[in-house]
């Protein structure tokens, strides 16, 4: 009886902060105008269309903040996984200031970071300067570009890649890397075949802590993109706080929740079921 | 997206904002907040309106404290991060402020403060800052003391251009803070290098070809659009839906040709200091603090005038002190000393003649103490219905990407 | 001499610390070498060496003709048990074992694990985890793994060391029996004497980085050359004593006026000072009155005697006061002596060996499995 009764408190409080939030989400996203104007309100309903509407409106942000989550996790991924590899596995004395190195952005407000960002993608920063005189800008500038967006979510999100990605390489025993070259793997091959497989976790871990927020991120968009770059995540923001438009804004959050939530739920079968230690 | 703030400076680099304070920074962090604040409008059955308040019930006794919500940036700061014309209020009235800086986009606060105003609970503000568009709706819906002027005796010195707004005929309810233009805003070495010249004086130039990618306007609905349907020959004061459309079009196709880089907030102040932005429509604030290297300038065809208001939010604490800070404001010796600092246009006669003793040049700035022949150059948007504040938010945003 | 492992003055320093120190040894093919000493002297470290996982400061490794110092360890033909086995998780136990053919693209994967998996009696579970394993299976993984690739010299270090008493010895058997059937060089590190001396052809005892004496398990301990490897292998009687004479090939020793004979091919010095041992089970222990003794004798007093069945150990008190143990066979339990019993000690003189005198008597044993 004693260890049901534990789990209570754990169950009230994905009751009250999880479900009851949801539902209430899920019953705004139902409700029909009160009148002519916004500023009426809403009564509740059954309003479905609402959800067609409001897909029909926005698929292309909708798809945007899916894309380019995607590939800024991608990057980040690629990004961190050396970084985590050196800080596990060679960087013994200077391990934990390197790991509060990562952390130290976090610091920073979020917003003044990826203004920040503003200044070194601008056109007479080093960045641009140099990429220009490369000729590998084809629209001579980053700053409001699908590329800065890109490079904001990847830049903003990448502790949340390297630390899981961190913890999983820090448990493997090194001598198994040892082991592997001693069996005739070459350091590349020892890599594919068992620090690789080993980290697994750490990347499930990471794709899925960096992806969520990336897709459901509007700063990123909003101060380092264009119009044409606008992510669902700005259409939310849009809808709640300058229109008002409620049940649209409810939808939205409603249907983007559902379909990261196959997203994440078909990687992590994919991927997850994959011999994990 | 939301009204970013023409105040709020804290994105400048240092060297430009000696005297900015840390508190800037801090402010600038808010915005993020918008996210808690949509999420605690979704879990709302939502009715905006109006819902009488009992204020007998709602006011709380007078604490002899006055709390403020403005705008970052918004009043005189000295090295030491004291404001110097409120300390002086407090020792000469023996009334506390505490003042808060925020008040970080007009829509944002309002989500803030709209389930309280509805379910009559007290904001725990004294004064709030709403820009006019905001102070309408404020107003509107009786979310407001009415003023006592018996209270604010240096009301006289409001100049008479903003003494009737459509929104508040005779000043009842709110008193102005500052006001500022929107106009034509530009880096002057980019655009001599771009067209030639050093100067702007039409909307044409934004719209030149030369300067494809390297134009930001407004994420602000009114001073955007109202600039350009001046310029198309349609008056902000007064429209129709197809002029506006019309507006919207016109942008419509210089987003997609390329020729408009983004819209902005006033982060767009950073951008025309890197060089990654020419010529802006921008606010006269901004520009002025930029210096000497960036231009400001109305449109032949006309540029927005906008205010922010002080206003008693209703069942307000201390309505009193609210009414005696207000009155301290409107003194022109103050009003002075704040513009001063920052740069906008003082909405208190006899304010340029303190000024002048502070110094001839700022008062001699159109910029801060305009003429009458400046005003003639500016417009004061429409006020919008209901229904059509959720048209042409719709419209705007969608234009916007959002 | 095809593929004998031979290390030349092969030395690793870290920072200060000479952890292997200029050796020099060994291994003929086909061999079981076994490498013993106290922890720290060096063994993984050698080992290490050889398998290419860590560079020598200075020296060679050959196999063979063949110089492999600078080889990676991948590219060896060398194979290692590691301490703690170091299975791959993620693996079953048939990719464990397969992971080094594939390496390497050998063909015929699938037959030579299953064989592979028989001769280590592992058939039954090619589809399970390491984790899934007992201690003595995850162990006969391990050399399955490193076995199957054929290698010319199979390191192990210490791979009994995490398994309990009885496992251990049928572990031994066990891996005895695989290296005589495959024939392969094995180098065995351990700090087990006995692990050592039974399964090894040659055992070499290392000490502070060097070798202190190398050669097959029986001459190693009968005539050991130092009173380390005297008082790590197995134990010991260290007399310290003076060369008073000598007789029939026989150095005559006193000690404390008591005299002893050593054959003198067993000392390392014909004059002057000398340290002389002998082995507890060596000695007799009678009482005072028997003339029936071997010719080295000395009286004593019993301190403590405890009866263990096959034997009894006695510890006793020597004319000089220094303790001596003897091992006593058990063939008639009815006499044994109690603490405070004078005693007669004796042994044979072919019994005894001398050591060098400035020899420290004590070298080995805190280190030393007490062998009961
Ligand atoms: N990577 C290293 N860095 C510094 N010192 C080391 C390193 N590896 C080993 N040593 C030192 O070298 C010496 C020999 O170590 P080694 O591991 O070879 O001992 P061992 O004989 O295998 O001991 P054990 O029986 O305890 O396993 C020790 O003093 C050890 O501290
Ligand atoms: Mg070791």
């Amino acid at each position: 009886m004693v260890p049901y009764l534990l789990i209570l408190p754990g169950l009230a409080w994905i009751l009250f902060f999880f479900l009851v939030p949801l539902l209430s989400l899920v019953a705004t996203s139902l409700q029909k105008r009160a009148g002519t104007s916004l500023s009426e309100g809403f009564v509740p309903a059954l309003q479905f269309s609402n959800y067609t509407s409001a897909l029909g409106e926005y698929f292309p942000q909708f798809i945007r903040a899916f894309l380019y989550a995607g590939i800024a996790t991608a990057l980040a991924l690629v990004i961190a996984y050396p970084i985590a590899y050196y800080i596990a596995f060679k960087a013994t004395k200077y391990k934990y200031l390197m790991l509060v190195l990562v952390i130290a952005p976090f610091f920073a407000s979020f917003l003044l970071r990826t203004n920040a960002w503003k200044t070194i993608l601008s056109a007479d920063g080093f960045v641009v300067e140099t990429l220009n005189a490369l000729s590998l800008l084809p629209e001579d500038r980053i700053l409001n570009t699908s590329v800065a967006v890109i490079f904001g979510l990847t830049y903003n999100f990448l502790p949340f890649m390297i630390l899981p990605l961190y913890a999983s390489l820090d448990r493997i025993d090194p001598r198994l890397v040892e082991a592997a070259s001693d069996l005739y793997a070459s350091p590349a091959t020892g890599f594919w075949r068992v620090v690789w497989p080993l980290s697994m976790p750490g990347v499930l871990g990471g794709v899925v802590l960096t992806f969520i927020p990336a897709s459901g991120d509007y700063i990123n968009a909003q101060l380092l993109g264009s119009t044409n770059d606008k992510m669902i995540g700005n259409v939310i923001q849009a809808q709640f706080i300058v229109l008002r438009d409620y049940p649209i804004a409810s939808a939205l959050s409603a249907m983007f929740m559902f379909v990261l939530l196959i997203i994440i739920v078909a990687y992590i079968r994919r991927v997850g079921t994959r011999q994990l230690v | 997206m939301t009204e970013e703030k023409r105040k709020d400076l804290s994105k400048l680099p240092p060297e430009l904002r000696p005297f900015l304070s840390r508190r800037a920074f801090l402010a600038a962090a808010g915005v993020t907040s918008a996210a808690a604040v949509a999420a605690a409008c979704g879990a709302r059955t939502s009715t905006d309106v109006a819902t009488p308040v009992d204020a007998e019930i709602t006011t709380e006794a007078a604490t002899g404290t006055v709390v403020w919500s403005n705008w970052t940036l918004y009043i005189d700061v000295d090295d030491a991060g004291a404001y110097p014309t409120l300390d002086k209020f407090v020792a000469a009235e023996s009334i506390d402020v505490d003042y808060i800086e925020d008040y970080n986009d007009n829509n944002e606060f309002w989500a803030k403060m709209l389930p309280l105003l509805q379910s009559g609970q007290p904001t725990g503000r004294d004064i709030v800052s709403p820009t006019d568009w905001m102070a309408a709706r404020w107003i509107s819906n009786n979310y407001t003391e009415e003023l006592d002027k018996a209270n604010i005796p240096n009301e006289a010195n409001l100049i008479d251009a903003l003494r009737n707004p459509g929104f508040d005929p005779g000043r009842k309810f709110s008193l102005p803070w500052q006001s500022g233009y929107g106009g034509l805003g530009w880096n002057k070495a980019k655009l001599k290098e771009a067209i030639g010249t050093e100067d702007m004086t039409s909307v044409d130039q934004l719209f030149d070809p030369r300067l494809k990618g390297k134009i930001v306007l407004l994420t602000e609905l009114r001073d955007t659009v109202g600039v350009v349907m001046a310029w198309q020959g349609a008056d902000p004061t007064d429209f129709t839906t197809d002029q506006f459309m019309e507006a919207i079009d016109f942008l419509q196709t210089q987003v997609d040709n390329g020729q408009i880089q983004q819209f902005m907030g006033n982060d767009y102040a950073v951008g025309l200091e890197n060089g990654d932005i020419t010529a802006v429509i921008g606010w006269s604030g901004d520009l002025v603090q930029l210096g000497e290297d960036f231009g400001f300038a109305l449109p032949e065809t006309k540029g927005n005038l906008w205010t922010d208001n002080l206003l008693i939010p209703v069942g307000a604490a201390n309505k009193a002190g609210a009414e005696r800070v207000m009155n301290w404001y409107y003194d022109p010796a103050i009003a002075a000393e704040l513009a001063a600092y920052v740069n906008y246009i003082s909405p208190v006669k006899g304010a340029e003649v303190e000024a002048a003793a502070i110094d001839p040049a700022l008062a001699e700035n159109p910029l801060i103490f305009p003429t009458a022949a400046d005003l003639e150059k500016t417009f004061i948007f429409m006020s919008l219905t209901p229904e059509q504040e959720d048209e042409y938010n719709a419209v705007w945003q969608k234009l916007l990407g959002n | 001499m095809a593929a004998d492992l031979n290390l030349q003055r092969l030395t690793r320093e870290f920072g200060e610390h000479t952890a292997v120190d200029h050796i020099d040894l060994i291994v003929p093919q086909g061999t079981f070498f076994a490498l013993l000493g106290p922890s720290g002297c060096g063994k993984t470290t050698t080992l290490r060496m050889v398998a290419g996982l860590e560079e020598p400061t200075s020296g060679h490794i050959r196999l063979g003709d063949r110089d492999i110092t600078d080889l990676p360890a991948y590219r060896r033909p060398v194979n290692t048990v590691f301490q703690n086995y170091a299975l791959f998780p993620h693996l079953d136990v048939f990719d464990n074992v397969a992971f080094g053919l594939k390496r390497r693209k050998v063909a015929d994967v699938k037959k030579k694990v299953s064989e592979m998996l028989e001769l280590v009696e592992l058939g039954k579970m090619a589809d399970r985890k390491p984790g899934q394993l007992s201690g003595g299976q995850q162990q006969r993984v391990a050399v399955a793994r490193a076995l199957i690739n054929e290698p010319a010299v199979l390191l192990l270090d210490e791979p009994l060391g995490a398994l309990d008493l009885k496992l251990r010895r049928q572990m031994q058997i066990e891996l005895k029996r695989i290296q005589i059937e495959v024939g392969t060089t094995f180098v065995h590190v351990t700090h087990d004497q006995e692990e050592a001396m039974s399964m090894a052809d040659t055992v070499a005892v290392m000490n502070l980085g060097k070798i202190e004496q190398m050669g097959d398990p029986i001459s190693v301990y009968e005539h050991p050359k130092t009173a380390f490897v005297a008082n790590f292998l197995g134990q010991a009687n260290l007399l310290k004593g003076d060369i008073v004479g000598e007789e029939n090939d026989h150095l005559v020793v006193d000690v404390h006026g008591v005299k002893f004979s050593v054959p003198r091919s067993e000392a390392p010095v014909h004059d002057g000072r000398i340290v002389i041992g002998v082995r507890p089970e060596k000695i007799t222990v009678v009482d005072p009155g028997v003339t029936t003794l071997p010719k080295n004798q000395v009286a004593a007093t019993v301190i403590d005697s405890s009866f263990i069945g096959v034997s009894t150990q006695y510890l006793v008190e020597s004319p000089w006061g220094q303790p001596m143990i003897a091992f006593e066979q058990n063939r008639d339990p009815t006499d044994v002596a109690r603490p405070g019993d004078p005693v007669l000690l004796g042994w044979e003189p072919r019994h005894t060996f001398g050591l060098d005198p400035d020899e420290d008597l004590k070298a080995g044993l805190q280190e030393s499995v007490p062998a009961l």
